[in-house]
């Protein structure tokens, strides 16, 4: 086989790999399996969600609020990560008690670069989340996410998620993307 | 519509319909909201003359802008000429808007200075200075911006009244007490609740009685306090009054802590070293510029209608927007102190976020539990009853511990509801019809 054909396959095994990673993913926040998602970040996780604004088209740079400095949606590490799941595990937590049904679906995977052992990936999201009788949100947008190997497992070190609402619609963002 | 259609004031009791009727809803757009002053922002989000933001004034979208004399205007966005929004950024740097519809452009200052066809079509005799964009009547309060289409309208002092002026100044006094001494976050956090705008309202205005909301939390340390709370002060030693300060006759409602003495820091941001000795160093200041002043501890409030604040190390400043009677978008602007090093101002920041909003773990339980409200304030059976605002009914009093602490207002010390009262039974006046 030539080295492109080569180089091809491996880049198609490896989105393959990401692909199911992301889909095991998903699965393990739709069970509420929450504390096997956590063991999936890196412990140095960066999670950020930006909020949009309305911006001329010349400015592209001002469109989402900017991270370890404005106002975001979500900005923050693995211990924060933790204790919204400990929140969301009490029973107590009256936005997430009785518990939301979540479907996450992540689609348009691709690798966007290898640099070492960090894969960067590029892909869209759906979440959607049904609560109690009547409330559905949705939520749709881009993510893009670092990925490190580490003893031959893929883990989450940096996640980006670009939601595309810049007046969030819902009431609560208490699911994780 | 009569007062007593809406409130019993001397039962305590407020009629679901207040929450869920569309004629009410009507009829506080154009009596309360449209009548009283708006906070639309801070004036450091205009660092730079041309810059400019989009707010609110309740239903109406308006432009914040420093113009090329550096002055703030307050303009409906809403072209003379066929209506559309001048502006259609949410922020920005220019010269002045252009309509994108037919192109009638304005200054930073509201003027008309284009019209296309002016000369031919319009004969040059269309009077631009008089169609420009409508100007509010503007005041700006140590840093904060407030706003107000109502000619009839008081001053905005006189709209605070003498009290309340003590307060919002208090509240926008830096960790050291010096005046204006705080900075907006880049950003303003913007999300939409199906219901009433008046839970939010109350809530903020004096409800320390729903610690049970929060206890998700309270197990957790969600605070700076390095302690399971998700307050700062919950570290603080000396005995603090829960005080609950309202102005009956202007609505405005004030949530306080007046500590029993003049203590040194107690180190109540123990869980980051730089924050702790930025807050230390403060707190010192703070008393010497303040004195006895500086038991005070302002938690939050609301100035009458929809402008509310979260306060004691986590200064926060909002809107209810009223969209309908069962709809509400909440504006909520993030404050971080001007003078504190980087690494405070980041770690605050993490702080609102994780505290505050829609991704806030403390804040979703309180949209929750309004959600539900509002079904309970709806539905045709329910409605007939209506809730109860008993607590510690009776206890309110003018003879206050400090005089500082106001000479118009009515203080409750203690867990009570005296604050919604004082809100509702303003706000009752206003959207029922003179007796």
């Amino acid at each position: 086989m030539s080295q492109d054909r080569n180089s091809a396959l491996d880049r198609l095994l490896l989105e393959a790999e990401i692909e199911r990673f992301f889909s095991a993913e998903a699965e393990l926040l739709d069970e509420r399996r929450f504390d096997e998602w956590l063991a999936l970040l890196h412990d140095d996780i960066r999670y950020w969600m930006p909020i949009a604004r309305n911006v001329r088209f010349n400015q592209p740079e001002r469109e989402y609020t900017r991270e370890g400095a404005e106002a975001n949606w979500f900005d923050e590490g693995k211990d924060t990560l933790k204790k919204r799941v400990l929140q969301i595990q009490g029973g107590d937590h009256w936005a997430e008690e009785p518990r939301s049904r979540t479907t996450h679906l992540v689609a348009n995977v691709r690798v966007d670069s290898v640099a070492g052992s960090d894969v960067t990936v590029k892909s869209r999201f759906i979440v959607c989340g049904f609560r109690l009788e009547h409330d559905v949100d949705l939520f749709i947008g881009k993510r893009v996410d670092v990925l490190r190997r580490e003893q031959a497992a893929l883990k989450v070190l940096r996640r980006t998620i670009y939601l595309d609402q810049s007046v969030l619609l819902s009431r609560n963002l208490t699911t994780f993307f | 519509m009569r007062l007593s259609d809406l409130i019993d004031v001397e039962a305590g009791t407020l009629s679901r319909a207040s929450f869920a009727s569309e004629e009410i809803f009507r009829r506080e757009l154009e009596r309360v909201f449209a009548r009283g002053w708006n906070f639309v922002g801070h004036t450091s989000q205009l660092p730079k003359n041309g810059d400019f933001f989009l707010s609110r004034c309740g239903t109406e979208t308006v432009i914040v802008s420093r113009d090329e004399q550096g002055a703030i205007n307050v303009l409906l966005n809403s072209c003379r000429h066929r209506g559309m929004p001048a502006c259609r950024y949410d922020s920005g740097n220019g010269n002045g808007f252009i309509c994108s519809y037919h192109g009638w452009s304005y200054g930073l200052d509201g003027a008309l200075t284009g019209v296309p066809r002016f000369k031919e079509r319009y004969q040059g005799k269309l009077e631009r200075e008089k169609w420009g964009l409508v100007r509010a009547r503007v005041a700006v309060f140590y840093g904060s911006i407030w706003a107000t289409f109502e000619e009839a309208a008081p001053s905005f002092e006189d709209y605070l009244g003498a009290d309340m002026q003590f307060y919002l100044r208090a509240l926008l006094q830096g960790p050291d007490g010096e005046d204006d001494g705080y900075e907006v976050i880049g950003g303003i956090v913007k999300w939409q609740v199906p219901c009433n705008w008046k839970f939010g309202a109350e809530n903020f205005a004096g409800d320390h009685y729903h610690g049970y909301s929060h206890i998700s939390v309270e197990r957790l340390s969600v605070g700076l306090s390095g302690k399971t709370s998700r307050h700062n002060f919950a570290g603080v030693k000396v005995k603090q009054q829960p005080t609950f300060v309202a102005d009956p006759a202007r609505g405005h409602t004030i949530r306080a802590s007046v500590f029993a003495a003049l203590a040194p820091y107690d180190d109540q941001e123990a869980a980051s070293a730089e924050v702790n000795d930025y807050y230390r160093r403060s707190h010192e200041k703070r008393q010497q510029r303040l004195g006895d002043k500086s038991r005070l501890l302002i938690r939050g409030g609301v100035i009458f209608p929809n402008t509310h604040f979260n306060s004691a190390g986590r200064t926060t400043i909002g809107l209810w927007l009223p969209l309908s009677a069962g709809r509400t978008e909440i504006w909520r602007w993030l404050f971080v102190p001007r003078n504190a090093p980087n690494a405070v101002k980041e770690t605050l920041r993490e702080y609102y976020l994780r505290y505050a909003g829609p991704g806030g773990m403390v804040e979703q339980d309180d949209m929750e539990n309004w959600t539900a409200a509002q079904r309970g304030a709806e539905s045709l059976v329910s409605r007939r009853y209506p809730f109860n605002y008993q607590l510690a009914m009776g206890l309110e009093r003018r003879a206050r511990p400090d005089e500082w602490l106001g000479k118009d207002v009515t203080i409750t010390e203690d867990v009570t509801e005296h604050n919604q009262r004082a809100f509702y039974g303003h706000w009752a006046r206003l959207v029922a019809d003179a007796s």
